[in-house]
């Protein structure tokens, strides 16, 4: 915890409301929402870098050599042409998924930030929303 | 008065307890002249109450969440599986099938060839005969055989069983969170609440030294 100095001490009148208590609630629900969602976000960009790598290969790939694509946890051999095919929807399927949980980890990032402004209007140093 | 949980008997979803809100710290205390040490001491045992019962949850939630991507690998290739199938049976009723089949009209005649891993970084080759059953692992030492439409059907459900399960958990873990920060905010208040009244009592007392000090000069 953190010590004030007396002067900054906030006087009597900036008392902690039901309001302010639900602000402060909300902010600790979304601020652990969003290390979720940051998680998440990391692990689907990582795989669609993957991806991506993966597609670069294919394209300098032999054509008549079977492709070793990795589907679950075994290895299937597959045709170049199939390979490609397959890769392509993998690629959207994971866009897709990337495009929902960056918009909702914007959308809990903007609800943070309102609160972040109302609640350090009224308890100014008194209070501390960061990390 | 001072009881011994500071937890109301309120419960939230599943059981979690509601955290009381101190409207006015005198009040809740019972008087200026109230001890602390007590609620205190009661608001720290319900923080690491919520505090366990956080590390309870989360955990739960992990192992769900390991488990998520284990069945959507399976299902993944339970499907692959389905579609080989569904391309080869529909490649002899109609030859003038996607273009994929007609450049290669012997790919799905040709057994599934798969690498897979024997051990840690031992890889083999295997040929898979045409099949219409798989056998799926159903935890405890039991496994059956399904053919593979049952089959996705069951992984299916399977994954959406636990996807609901990880969003309710998630849900309790918010809600815990609530309560958590609702306590802390309380010690917080009770806490700065004795300082200043500490800080007061020390001012009055200084203040009635000093009177009686000038009277007694004066």
């Amino acid at each position: 915890m953190r010590m004030i100095e007396q002067d900054q001490e906030n006087d009597d009148s900036t008392e902690v409301t039901w309001e302010d208590q639900q602000k402060i609630n909300s902010f600790s629900k979304l601020n652990t929402r969003m290390k979720g969602f940051e998680a998440k976000v990391d692990a689907a960009k990582q795989e669609k870098e993957a991806l991506d790598d993966l597609s670069t290969e294919l394209e300098l790939a032999d054509e008549d050599e079977p492709v070793l694509y990795k589907i679950g946890e075994t290895y299937v051999h597959m045709s170049l042409p199939r390979a490609l095919k397959r890769l392509e929807k993998d690629q959207t399927d994971l866009d897709v998924r990337l495009t929902k949980l960056s918009e909702s980890a914007q959308q809990c990032e903007a609800d943070m930030k309102q609160l972040k402004v109302a609640l350090y209007a009224k308890f100014g140093s008194a209070i501390n929303l960061d990390e | 008065m001072a009881s011994s949980s500071v937890l109301s008997e309120e419960r939230g979803a599943r059981g979690i307890p509601k955290a009381p809100f101190i409207e006015d710290v005198e009040k809740y205390l019972g008087g200026a002249d109230a001890e602390i040490e007590g609620p205190l001491k009661a608001i720290q045992d319900a923080i690491s109450k919520y505090r366990y019962m956080d590390s309870n949850l989360n955990q739960r939630r992990l192992s769900l969440e390991e488990k998520i991507p284990d069945i959507q690998k399976t299902l993944s290739m339970v499907e692959y599986l389905q579609e080989r199938r569904e391309g080869k049976t529909s490649q002899s009723e109609d030859d003038l099938e996607d273009d994929l089949e007609d450049e290669e009209p012997t790919s799905s005649s040709k057994p599934l060839k798969t690498t897979f891993e024997l051990n840690d970084t031992l890889f083999a080759e295997a040929e898979l005969e045409d099949t219409d059953t798989v056998y799926l692992w159903l935890g405890a030492n039991v496994m059956l055989s399904y053919k593979l439409p049952a089959a996705i059907q069951l992984l299916r459900s399977k994954l959406e069983a636990a996807e609901t399960n990880v969003a309710s958990l998630t849900e309790d873990l918010e809600f815990l969170r609530e309560q958590l920060t609702m306590m802390e905010v309380n010690m917080a208040r009770v806490y700065n609440w004795d300082v200043r009244r500490r800080r007061e009592r020390r001012i009055a007392e200084e203040k009635g030294g000093k009177s009686t000090s000038e009277k007694e000069g004066g």
